[in-house]
């Protein structure tokens, strides 16, 4: 018998494959070396055609760890994109090969490097040229919707993206600079299918029909019968892949600036994007998407040794995350906790090796092999040289000297022509490709010793000064009477470690560009410009908060001390909840895909880090957004890694119980739709407090369960919920919730 | 309403001593286009024209064939109708009509013939010295004057060659600008007694119809040059006493058109009955043209280094918003780049920039202009010493096409450094009077490549206003920036595979109104301008455009052409005004006189570069002590003016004037050699290769096979006239030697 396979219905993303495969026909030209670029996914998604990127970015792309050139210039894995050629990535790095075949044999090549000689800071992995399209705008403002193809606000995804545009024959394919897309085709595309791939794309370019990438769908998709489940708990809840700030967006919570360790190398390519587009438009120094826009305003105004030192970064930090959160509003400042890396650096400070200190990996240097096929092509290494380059692959490494050394290459700085020191062009074609794979990195930093001992803070010592009680001591005096306080002091000496001491320093000039005798860390002056800086202060100002915790009202004299650039004042700096984050070890987010009222939550583990277990102070299961019209009382039971738990499960002697909540609703007396769910808060000048219909969040201690479970030889986590009348019994309908968490605390 | 253009909006006619002619290019570096004697193209199969194979007269290498321009009537459905149509007999349009009963209105139409109207003039010996840059930016009332003895006005006006204009069409297709063509018309022509040729005509007209298209055919002069006095020549472009047969003018024309009128009228019972007559009106066409005519084109194949098409281009997309993408207000659209009026064309140019995401294409926009320098080589020796091609377009050549041509492909780009070095090494604004870059890499600081092009610039002669050096256009400079970059598309990968004339895309015949205007011209020098090849330094202004590609035509009174002011202003009469436009002779009145000392001067230059601002120093110090530098045999327009040439295909390198001195005496002699010298053209042949083998103690030839051989080389030189050509380095009787400041 003939077996009757049912053919399984093509993804949306198969069938934009499908349309294009058959209007390109036989004949693909080359598209800029990419071929039938639609056929490969991830391909596509990145994808730029002579500067158009095919699929525009999301709003919250995160694809960008992939191999093929990620969009913006310099990102992070990918060599230069197509856009800027070589424009942006091999600028003023390979200055000594010659020009082919040129008349005199001599010929130098010359390098674009518009502007950089000048700028101080400028050192080469930001000479680029600006790429105007890397830092989303509101659009030009009038006509043309294709316009600079610039990422505009306002206009759908499918109308920014490339692939549309081309097919459709606008602007720049509207023939005036290239034809219509597809090239050499063998018929158009016709309109309906446009459409398709336009919605496709809108839709947040699926891969397949479940795919995560499409949350809203993915919702409206959740059978019947899977919600049901959800709600019952006969089914197990995902943990969010979600950037963690989508998450606590779509709960409306705060930004969660988070230790830099538990970023996902999605998060950490997303920030190092952004800090790429930023040093492109460095040469406009008054432009605040120029980074070193941001460093400049340390280098002037910043305030130290007194009282308005912690006021004053918080809201330098502030300002420049919200600049951030321009490229993209799902970028947090990481914090760096010094403590949790004190005992990998026991060995590294005092002692007069310079420069062996341990630094998060997020900002260390490293080498990929496309890394080292582009340094062979500079004709400047050995083939030994190769090899060993080749070697340190798959390792990272605290400073650029110590890639150096690792891969055997001699640190060297010259003079050329009587001009300053700079780099010899091996180090700088390193030192090029090191930036080029991590935005993070920064070459004048040697991390350690600064000869004499550095006190390098462990967690007893953060504890003592966590425990000071009065603000003068933690935070340093009055104006009229200003010294350091504990804090501060910490951080000069963390200052000190991340900068540590040029062992290669040569000549009289201490403030060489490329040659300082000094990490720029260790520079009061220059030190916000090594990207590092921002993790040092976020971790000063989560100490900070966490003091405000222990010690609250307790606060420096002046509160109405203006805090120049900003018109804001000392009291303004004094609830980061106001200005609208928190800080977090790490967090795990469950979001509820059910519009069911939760009987019993139950959920997959959840992959807490180790580290994570291993060192947090507090952990906490949050339930978010809970209904609160019309609904009756019940209570919430909170247990931890008790799969299958119900209302009869013990809470007694039950090392799994983490606690209980109620609610405390009521019954609606007001007219139809009074009990419905407020309206979203769309008007900016509404200035009425919560609405009472606004859904609340429970906040449940899990600290000593959680210890119970790590006790119990547990090694991950899942968090259920049992809903329950106030008799004890299962109650339905009682309960609706948006999303469940499990956070750490340090 | 149909919008009526002529095409090309400038028009180029050669001189030549036959009656035979041809037509001329409407592509970048193509040969001309056969005709027959009314002026029709003969087509080939596949509808390409016909190429001309033979500049000169059947049987007599001293007869060159004059070049007719050809224009056209193009019909355009508005304003945004980007191609356009030739009107053929027949084609009906809405047309405006003007009658004493109606007053304007409008009529439905069909295309009978066309009126026209062309007047040539010559106002050379009439006008300014020419000297160099004085005068670009306005004359003082102190400049000079050639023929300075004559101030009083008529008589000054009888310098002016004017034939006045004559008008043509299907129903009278013939006319002559010669001497008593013009019954009515107050001529003027040069006194019969100058030698060595006296001059009786500024050319011809004809029109012609073909496939129905009403075309005209604009003939030039026959070459003559002569002096009122014993001829001699003293200065490479003011020779008193002098006058040739180059002219300009506007070429203007009226579309007859037969229409029905109805009208109603009673029969002789008294009836009321609607009576239809076939009557016919005429109407201007819209936009006019200009013709000038020009010297040969001896190297019709090998463009400039910058055509004239490209200074023009670069006029156009900076002050006429001609490619709104190119150059224009973000976001480069046609709705936010169309200025109107003078006041917004201000406001438009104060804020128009360059496009930076245009991405040119290789082969059209970037390639033309690396590619040039590698045929130079075919016209002039670079490397007087070694022999070699600093302009190589193979493999591993600085030039080299294949490495040039890729643009940067997954984020690799292998070729950058490349295309920096060549982009770096080109001369920039402000660097007119630099002969070498300054630092082109930090790693060999003392490398200075000479920046190119290496050619004379509109001044490399006083030091009054120097511009030394030719630099390339603003637009060429910015598509190469683009280009060194990445930010370019190798069309022939991506979108051309099909297109067999993909990596040479102007040789597709010209179709569109814009094609003929661009390609026509491309085949006219665009610099330098000293005074340059068919027009001078004027085409640089842009007040005398009334749009792209179109001069502003004015009004004038018969018999009574401009004059330069000094003298106009004595009795009142028309003095030249370039802000109301231009008259007939107006354009070549800024060239040289006779053409043929110039040109014949304008092989290779030697340029004192010691220093660069030179308007900042004392210009006329004598007995400057300081050791001057000097830049040696710095080339022209070798494309306008070759000057080392192959003999034959295989043939050794010859001076190309071999016969004709580097001096005065041999300015003069130009006056009439100019008919006797070579075309180069792109031969191909076939030839033997054989080895000369012993057999049975003789010495004997064995043909080993033939294959073919092709060079841009020499042809129809008469060297009975000449004397044969000679090689460098033998010999007094070609350009061995060059005295330094030969054009001071």
């Amino acid at each position: 018998m003939a077996k009757k396979k049912k053919k399984k219905q093509p993804s949306r993303y198969e069938r934009v494959v499908q349309i294009l495969d058959a209007a390109q026909g036989d004949n693909i030209p080359d598209y800029q070396g990419n071929r039938a670029f639609w056929k490969d996914y991830d391909l596509l998604m990145h994808v730029r055609l002579y500067g158009q990127r095919m699929i525009a970015p999301g709003p919250h792309d995160h694809d960008h760890g992939h191999d093929h050139g990620s969009g913006s210039c310099c990102s992070t894995t990918a060599p230069a994109s197509e856009d800027d050629g070589g424009s942006c990535c091999s600028s003023s790095s390979t200055e000594s090969s010659a020009a082919p075949g040129s008349s005199a044999g001599s010929a130098g090549a010359l390098a674009d490097q518009p502007g950089s000689a000048t700028n101080r800071v400028d050192l080469n992995p930001h000479a680029a040229p600006v790429d105007p399209f890397c830092w989303p705008t509101g659009g030009p403002g009038k006509g043309d919707p294709g316009g600079n193809g610039s990422p505009s606000g306002g206009t759908k995804r499918s109308d920014r993206s490339g692939l549309i545009i081309g097919l459709r024959g606008q602007y720049p394919f509207d023939g005036s600079n290239f034809p219509p897309l597809l090239w050499n085709a063998a018929h158009k595309v016709s309109e309906s299918d446009i459409a398709f791939i336009a919605d496709w794309i809108d839709a947040g370019c699926p891969r397949a029909e479940d795919d995560a990438a499409a949350p809203e769908k993915v919702r409206a998709a959740v059978k019947v019968n899977d919600m049901l489940a959800l709600a019952r708990g006969d089914m197990l809840h995902k943990v969010s892949a979600q950037p963690v700030s989508q998450d606590t967006k779509k709960e409306k919570g705060l930004y969660q600036r988070r230790e830099v360790s538990t970023y996902t190398r999605a998060e950490l390519d997303r920030l190092r994007e952004a800090l790429e587009c930023m040093y492109q438009f460095n040469k406009f120094w008054q432009d605040e998407r120029s980074f070193d826009f941001w460093g400049r305003i340390h280098t002037n105004s910043c305030q130290h040794g007194w009282e308005q030192f912690l006021p004053w970064h918080r809201l330098y930090l502030y300002f420049f995350e919200q600049t951030l959160q321009d490229f993209d509003d799902d970028i947090t400042l990481p914090y760096w906790s010094w403590s949790d890396y004190a005992d990998a650096n026991k060995g590294t400070y005092q002692t007069t090796i310079l420069d062996i200190g341990i630094i998060p990996e997020a900002y260390r240097c490293w080498l990929t092999n496309d890394g080292v096929d582009r340094l062979a092509k500079t004709g400047l290494f050995s083939n030994k040289d190769i090899s060993n380059l080749k070697k340190t692959v798959g390792n990272t490494y605290n400073s650029g000297l110590r890639f150096l050394k690792a891969a055997k290459i001699d640190y060297e700085v010259e003079q050329v022509s009587g001009g300053p020191y700079e780099w010899t062009p091996k180090v700088r074609a390193v030192y090029d490709e090191l930036s080029l794979t991590n935005a993070l990195w920064f070459p004048n930093r040697w991390p350690g010793s600064v000869g004499s001992a550095t006190h390098y803070p462990n967690k007893t010592d953060i504890d003592v000064i966590l425990a000071v009680n009065n603000w003068a001591d933690f935070g340093g005096g009055p104006e009229d009477d200003h010294h350091f306080g504990a804090l501060e002091e910490v951080h000069n000496g963390m200052h000190n470690f991340a900068g540590g001491k040029n062992a290669f320093f040569k000549g009289d000039d201490t403030q060489n560009e490329e040659n300082p005798k000094y990490g720029w860390m260790t520079d009061n002056r220059v030190t916000a410009f090594d990207p590092i800086f921002w993790a040092h202060h976020s971790n000063v100002d989560r100490l900070w908060a966490r003091w405000q915790e222990l010690h609250p009202g307790v606060n420096p004299e002046d509160l109405d001390g203006a805090l120049p650039p900003w018109s804001l004042t000392v009291k303004d700096t004094l609830s980061i909840k106001k200005l609208g984050y928190e800080y977090m070890r790490d967090s795990y987010h469950y979001p509820v895909e059910t519009n069911n009222g939760i009987l019993r939550f139950d959920a997959e583990l959840a992959g807490v880090r180790s580290s994570v277990l291993d060192t947090h102070r507090k952990a906490e299961v949050r339930i978010h957004r809970v209904r609160r019209g019309n609904l009756t009382n019940a209570s919430i039971r909170v247990f931890l890694n008790q799969p299958g738990a119900t209302a009869d499960t013990p809470v007694v002697d039950n090392e799994h119980y983490v606690g209980q909540v109620s609610t405390f609703h009521g019954t609606c007396y007001g007219g139809p739709g009074h009990c419905d769910l407020p309206l979203p808060r769309s008007r900016g000048f509404d200035k009425r407090r919560l609405h009472h219909h606004e859904p609340r969040n429970f906040r449940v201690d899990a600290t000593e369960a959680v210890q119970r479970m790590l006790a119990k030889g547990e090694d991950d986590l899942c968090v259920q919920l049992v809903v329950v009348d106030i008799d004890g019994t299962p109650k339905d309908d009682a309960v609706y919730i948006d999303g469940v968490s499990l956070n750490f605390f340090d | 309403m149909a919008i009526f253009k002529i095409h090309p909006g400038i028009g180029i006619a050669r001189l030549g001593n036959t009656d035979e002619f041809y037509l001329a290019p409407e592509q970048l570096g193509a040969l001309p286009i056969e005709c027959d004697d009314q002026g029709r193209e003969k087509t080939a199969k596949g509808g390409e024209p016909v190429r001309v194979q033979n500049f000169k007269e059947s049987g007599d290498l001293s007869k060159i064939k004059r070049q007719g321009a050809r224009f056209r009537v193009f019909a355009y459905d508005d304003e945004n109708d980007p191609d356009g149509r030739e009107i053929k007999i027949g084609d009906t349009f809405t047309f405006e009509l003007e009658t004493t009963t109606t007053g304007r209105t409008l009529v439905e139409g069909r295309v009978k013939d066309v009126q026209w109207t062309v007047h040539l003039a010559n106002k050379k010996s009439s006008w300014y010295d020419y000297q160099e840059t004085d005068g670009m930016h306005g004359y003082s009332s102190s400049h000079p004057l050639r023929n300075p003895t004559v101030t009083q006005p008529d008589l000054r006006r009888q310098l002016i060659t004017d034939p006045g204009p004559q008008t043509v069409s299907l129903a009278s297709p013939n006319a002559s600008f010669a001497k008593g063509e013009n019954p009515g018309y107050p001529q003027t022509f040069p006194p019969e007694t100058i030698l060595p040729n006296p001059i009786t005509t500024l050319g011809d007209l004809i029109v012609n119809e073909q496939n129905k298209n009403i075309r005209l055919i604009v003939l030039g002069g026959q070459g003559n040059s002569g002096s009122t006095n014993t001829p001699y020549i003293s200065s490479y472009t003011n020779n008193d006493g002098w006058f040739d047969d180059i002219s300009d003018g506007p070429v203007t024309a009226v579309i007859e058109y037969d229409y029905d009128f109805s009208y109603t009228t009673q029969d002789e019972d008294g009836n009321v009955v609607e009576v239809t007559e076939c009557r016919t009106g005429t109407m201007e066409v819209n936009v006019p043209a200009w013709v000038v005519v020009g010297y040969p084109r001896y190297v019709p194949e090998i463009p400039d280094m910058i055509t004239l098409d490209e200074v023009i281009y670069d006029l156009s997309v900076r002050n006429f918003a001609y490619e709104p993408r190119l150059f224009g207000v973000p976001p480069y659209d046609k709705a936010g780049n169309s200025p109107k009026t003078e006041e917004d064309f201000r406001l438009w140019r104060n804020e128009a920039q360059y496009n930076p995401d245009y991405y040119p294409k290789f082969y059209k926009e970037i390639w033309p202009i690396l590619l040039r320098p590698d045929l130079y080589r075919n016209l002039f020796d670079f490397d007087f010493f070694a022999g070699g091609d600093p302009h190589n377009t193979g493999t591993g050549g600085n030039l080299d096409e294949e490495a040039l041509s890729m643009p940067p492909m997954h984020g690799e780009d292998p070729n950058f450094q490349h295309r920096q070095f060549i982009y770096k090494i080109l001369r920039q604004p402000g660097q007119e009077n630099l002969y070498t870059a300054e630092v082109v890499s930090r790693a060999i600081p003392d490398y200075h490549p000479r920046l190119m092009p290496m050619l004379a610039g509109n001044n490399p002669i006083s030091n009054t206003s120097p511009e030394k050096f030719l630099r390339l256009t603003d637009t060429q400079l910015f598509l190469l920036g683009q280009w060194a970059r990445g930010k370019f598309v190798n069309e022939c990968i991506e979108w051309g595979e099909d297109d067999p004339n993909c990596k040479t895309p102007w040789k597709r015949p010209a179709v569109t109104g814009s094609q003929i205007d661009r390609g026509v011209l491309g085949n006219m020098l665009g610099g330098a301008f000293c005074p340059g090849g068919e027009l001078g330094w004027i085409v640089l202004n842009t007040a005398i455009y009334s749009g792209p590609y179109r001069f502003r035509h004015t009004t004038y009174t018969a018999g009574a052409l401009s004059l330069p002011a000094v003298i106009a202003d004595q009795d009142g009469s028309p003095a030249a005004n370039l802000a109301a436009g231009l008259e007939p002779g107006d354009l070549t009145k800024y060239i040289g006189i006779p053409w043929q000392a110039d040109f014949h001067e304008c092989s290779y230059q030697t340029i004192n570069i010691t220093y660069e601002g030179w308007n900042k120093i004392y210009p006329d110090s004598t007995g400057d002590p300081v050791q001057q530098e000097i830049a040696d045999n710095i080339p022209w327009w070798p494309a306008h003016r070759p000057t080392v040439v192959l003999a034959s295909v295989q043939g050794p390198q010859v001076y190309w004037a071999s016969g004709i001195p580097d001096n005065n005496a041999g300015d003069l002699e130009m006056v009439t050699a100019w008919k006797d010298l070579g075309f180069i053209k792109y031969v191909t042949k076939e030839v033997e290769s054989s080895i000369v083998e012993k057999i049975d103690g003789k010495c004997k030839k064995k043909v080993l096979g033939t294959s073919t051989v092709s060079a841009y080389s020499q042809v129809e030189r008469n060297d009975a006239a000449l004397g044969p050509p000679v090689r460098p380095g033998s010999g007094i009787l070609g350009e061995v030697t060059k005295s330094a400041d030969r054009r001071q």
